[in-house]
């Protein structure tokens, strides 16, 4: 195993960025985002996870599909040349890491693939960083996760004190390892540090199985009444992929896009006619924990939840998914 | 299920409008075609994502189609179907699809079938129709029941009147919930209708598809009439984005009704949770 | 005497038994030490979850625009703010006064809630007032049916502000050059989700249908990117311009940490100058400044 000192880190993504963009965990406004490094910034690789997910870099806020001209009666279209940035992820936690095998399978299996998600996903090495302190929000162990150490990357690091080891997985970080063969030294008599031990839990054994009788059941009711119905935690999840499609226009030209929705808004089921077929909080909130707790699991075979926390930690009202699932087993029929 | 010509399938054709038919004062079928021709060849039932570029996007059953173009019947109901409205025939437009499942032909196969259908909720159903009639030896009986608000709101009257009533085996039966001066045929509602004719369930699929409250009403009269649920099918509509399961929201439980649906027998729905 | 929480809980438990409310909206403790989120009781056996402590921090009146169409009565706890909201509505014809009671709790100032999460329990005691609680001058509900009696403990004088110390911040972002001022905004709304919580929260907020809930109708694009965003940040300030009763639960409830109070104080300092001091959600019967024409209005503005 190899190591670097943390005085180091900078110089490390300075190498990596010569061959590709690098995203890191930087501080923004008061918050933690994946930022773009540029040589400088705030690292916020310490304690706690980046306040939003990396989804963002494979599925982007706003995304341009295609642009065209209209003047009528013709019209044209120009499609937008492939993605090929190279990318390099940095500082992402074992629940993002999990996200990102939900989100292919969305984005890259059941018939259709995903061009804008594949382009991105495909040309970006992640490098996972293992957490050694939970947050309090924090419940990835439920969900099988392994704070010390993450799944599906290409490259490991646990901090230590002053130094992160380093262990790649993949070609691509054995790759990234050889470009920064210069700043790391072999790590002799360092241990892998202990993995974060999250307080929070959620016991999901069956939960699946209770939601699919519970649809018309009035906890629904009674759980969404605090609910302010905004996107928060709908956009702070990491493996939420709803999007909208819509068009601008300036003058006779214009684009399509695509950008991030939230089944908690009313406009998102709405229908041309008016018809809702989710016309309340209730709905909407019963939707978005039936999607990830059943819905996506009878889909894919896997939770849509990887205990982040995000949600609970930023909801106005303090959504507890854990304790959802807690009322959920416990209710009555 | 993925148009081998596409390779992003979020990135439409441009198509034209080459023909517009004026069914009702609110209904129009728009021909649509493409250089290279046929936008793309659906099974019927199945669904075409269609744009006016500059206003937007929404999605649509195909009602028929020919060798060289895809229909769209197209109801005025909100900002990109009143464009539509107004557009002439030489407009350009987006295309992408096709989309779902499409009805269930294996299933359908050597047995009588009846459609029943309410306003554009004849748009669905007839490409089905249309189909079976070119496929005529392999399925049994056609019977097609059909209403709308009023003699004026009637679509596809062409077919309702002359084309279909010439085909070997097939019964058409129209209702309009309130007549006028002109109207010599039966008034009143459909599902109501549908029980006073009393077709016999045996050997029979039903294809109902029009407005919610009208397959509602038209499930309990077929269900009175001893229909089961396996022989009961239908289409539904949802607000949809992508058309190929990805942005959510055509979500019916672990669903997506642009990919596994429109189409779903009765006893499917059932399954289902009752959102739509 | 006993504590505002045995109070609570003995009143709702009165109320629901009675028969005068059908629910009690109050507070209850949440997953963390320091959440304590809106709790909704129609059970008078499950009283005992309301709690009164240093994080119950929403603006329960807005609750009531959920229930506006219900004919039964409820009974909400209100403190300075919450109070105010429940006159913002009452204002707006949103609510009828006799369909809910009012029980007033003079309010000692709340903590800070992401102080809480990194500082952890230990340091419960030494957490700074919550930024929303530091411009307060009106800890004391202005309305109320009954008022719960203080434990006397509570440090009242706190949170009393002077009418000038809500603008601090509004002052730091006037005295930037247009540039750094420029920067200092996008730089904010850049990260902007579009999430609407800070809209979804606010009592001033109660539009029967939002522009930003009609993307279709061209107001507003949903494209979350900086002109959007801003075009979002400014109309939303605008909206709220002469109404916002400065309860800051905007600001707090952003996910992004967004100084969304610095806007809001900015216009509301600006009306100020131009119309005189108003404060918004005090007086049912004054109307608010931009709610009303007078023939000797200045005309900057338009
Ligand atoms: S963040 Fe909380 S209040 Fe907002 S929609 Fe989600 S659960 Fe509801
Ligand atoms: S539901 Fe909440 S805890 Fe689960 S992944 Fe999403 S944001 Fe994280
Ligand atoms: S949820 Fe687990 S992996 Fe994610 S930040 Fe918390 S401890 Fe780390
Ligand atoms: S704008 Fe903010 S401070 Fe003003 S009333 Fe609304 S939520 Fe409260
Ligand atoms: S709460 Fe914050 S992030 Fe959400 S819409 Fe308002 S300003 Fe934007
Ligand atoms: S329309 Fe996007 S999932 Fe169905």
């Amino acid at each position: 195993m190899l190591k670097i000192s943390k005085d180091q880190i900078g110089e490390l993504l300075n190498i990596w960025a010569k061959g590709a963009k690098v995203f890191v965990p930087q501080e923004n406004g008061g918050t933690s985002q994946f930022k773009a490094w540029e040589g400088q910034g705030k690292l916020t690789l310490g304690e706690g996870n980046a306040l939003e997910p990396p989804k963002d870099l494979f599925f982007p806020r706003t995304e341009t599909m295609y642009r065209y001209r209209v003047r009528d009666p013709e019209a044209s279209l120009e499609e937008l040349a492939p993605l090929e940035e190279k990318r390099v992820l940095v500082g992402v936690r074992s629940c993002d890491a999990r996200s990102f095998a939900i989100m292919d399978d969305v984005f890259l299996t059941k018939g259709y693939i995903d061009e804008f998600y594949r382009q991105r996903r495909e040309n970006t090495a992640v490098v996972a960083l293992a957490c050694t302190t939970a947050q309090p929000t924090c419940f990835c162990t439920s969900f099988g996760i392994d704070p010390g150490r993450a799944e599906g990357v290409d490259l490991q690091m646990w901090p230590l004190a002053d130094s992160y080891l380093l262990e790649a997985i993949t070609p691509a970080g054995k790759d990234l390892l050889e470009q920064a063969a210069a700043l790391l030294t072999e790590a002799a008599d360092e241990k892998v540090p202990a993995a974060a031990q999250p307080s929070l839990t959620a016991d999901v054994g069956g939960v699946t199985e209770k939601l699919q009788q519970m649809f018309e059941h009035p906890y629904w009711e009674a759980v969404s009444r605090k609910c302010i119905g905004c996107g928060a935690c709908t956009y702070l999840c990491p493996t939420c992929h709803c999007f909208d499609i819509q068009s601008e226009n300036r003058g006779d030209s214009g684009y399509k896009f695509r950008c991030w929705d939230s089944c908690m808004f009313s406009e998102y089921t709405r229908m041309a006619g008016g018809h809702q077929p989710r016309p309340s909080k209730k709905e909407r909130l019963r939707n978005r924990f039936l999607h990830k707790l059943q819905y996506f699991p009878e889909r894919y075979g896997k939770f849509a939840c990887v205990g982040c926390g995000r949600c609970l930690d930023r909801c106005p009202v303090s959504m507890d998914i854990t304790r959802v699932v807690r009322e959920v087993k416990e209710v009555t029929l | 299920m993925a148009n081998a010509e596409q390779v992003n399938p979020l990135v439409p054709q441009i198509g034209k409008i080459i023909k517009i038919v004026e069914e009702t004062p609110d209904i129009k079928t728009f021909h649509v075609t493409t250089d290279k021709g046929k936008p793309f060849t659906p099974m019927p039932g199945q669904l075409a994502m269609f744009s006016l570029l500059d206003v937007g996007e929404a999605m649509f059953s195909i009602t028929s189609q020919g060798p060289e173009h895809l229909e769209l019947a197209i109801k005025k109901v909100g900002m990109l179907t009143d464009a539509l409205h107004e557009v002439e025939v030489g407009q350009a437009v987006g295309i992408r699809g096709p989309y779902g499942n499409g009805f269930p032909l294996e299933m359908m196969k050597g047995k009588d079938l009846l459609f029943i259908g309410g306003g554009i909720g004849l748009a669905p159903v007839r490409s089905l129709i249309n189909y079976t009639i070119e496929h005529r030896e392999d399925y049994g009986r056609l019977w097609i029941i059909y209403g709308a608000r009023s003699p004026a709101d009637l679509c596809f009257k062409d077919d309702l009147f002359k084309n279909w009533p010439k085909v070997k085996d097939c019964r058409v039966d129209v209702t309009v919930d309130k007549g006028d001066a002109d109207w010599k045929g039966h008034e009143g509602f459909v599902p109501a209708f549908v029980e006073k004719l009393g077709p016999k369930p045996e050997g029979m699929v039903a294809i109902t598809c029009g407005p919610p409250i009208m397959i509602k009403f038209v499930l309990q009269s077929l269900e009175k009439l001893g229909f089961k649920d396996e022989q009961i099918v239908t289409t539904l509509e949802m607000r949809m984005k992508c058309g190929i399961g990805k942005c959510g929201r055509c979500n019916l439980g672990s669903a997506y009704v642009c990919l596994d649906g429109p189409v779903f027998t009765l006893a499917q729905l059932k399954q289902m949770p009752d959102e739509y | 005497m006993s504590t505002i929480q045995e109070q609570m809980r003995t009143r709702a438990r009165e109320l629901l038994t009675s028969g005068e409310v059908k629910m009690v909206v109050g507070w209850e403790k949440g997953a963390l030490w320091y959440m304590s989120p809106p709790a909704f009781i129609t059970d008078p056996a499950e009283v005992d979850r309301l709690v009164w402590d240093e994080f119950c921090h929403n603006n329960l009146a807005k609750y009531l625009l959920d229930y506006k169409f219900s004919d039964d009565r409820l009974a909400i706890f209100v403190k300075g703010c919450d109070a105010r909201g429940i006159i913002r509505l009452l204002q707006d014809k949103q609510i009828e006064r006799e369909k809910v009671y009012l029980i007033g709790i003079n309010c000692p100032g709340l903590k800070d809630e992401r102080q809480g999460a990194v500082l952890g329990e230990d340091k419960r005691a030494e957490l700074p007032l919550a930024a929303r609680c530091q411009g307060c001058r009106h800890p004391a509900p202005v309305v109320y049916d009954e008022l719960l009696q203080d434990e006397g403990t509570a440090a009242k004088g706190e949170v009393a502000a002077t009418a000038e110390d809500r603008f601090t911040a509004t002052a730091e972002v006037e005295a930037m050059s247009p540039d750094e001022r420029y920067a200092f905004w996008t730089n904010h709304y850049d990260r902007c989700l579009r999430c609407y919580a800070c809209r979804n929260v606010c009592p001033a907020c109660n539009c029967r249908e939002c522009i930003f809930d009609r993307s279709q109708s061209g107001w507003c694009g949903k494209q979350m990117n900086r002109s959007e965003n801003m075009f979002f940040a400014i109309t939303r300030a605008m909206h709220v311009a002469g109404r916002c009763i400065e309860c800051g639960e905007c600001e707090r409830v952003c996910p992004e940490g967004i100084p969304i109070m610095t806007l809001n104080n900015k216009i509301i300092k600006e009306i100020n100058t131009l119309f005189g001091d108003y404060e918004a959600g005090l007086d049912p019967e004054a109307m608010p400044p931009l709610g009303k024409y007078k023939l000797d209005d200045p005309e900057e503005f338009l």
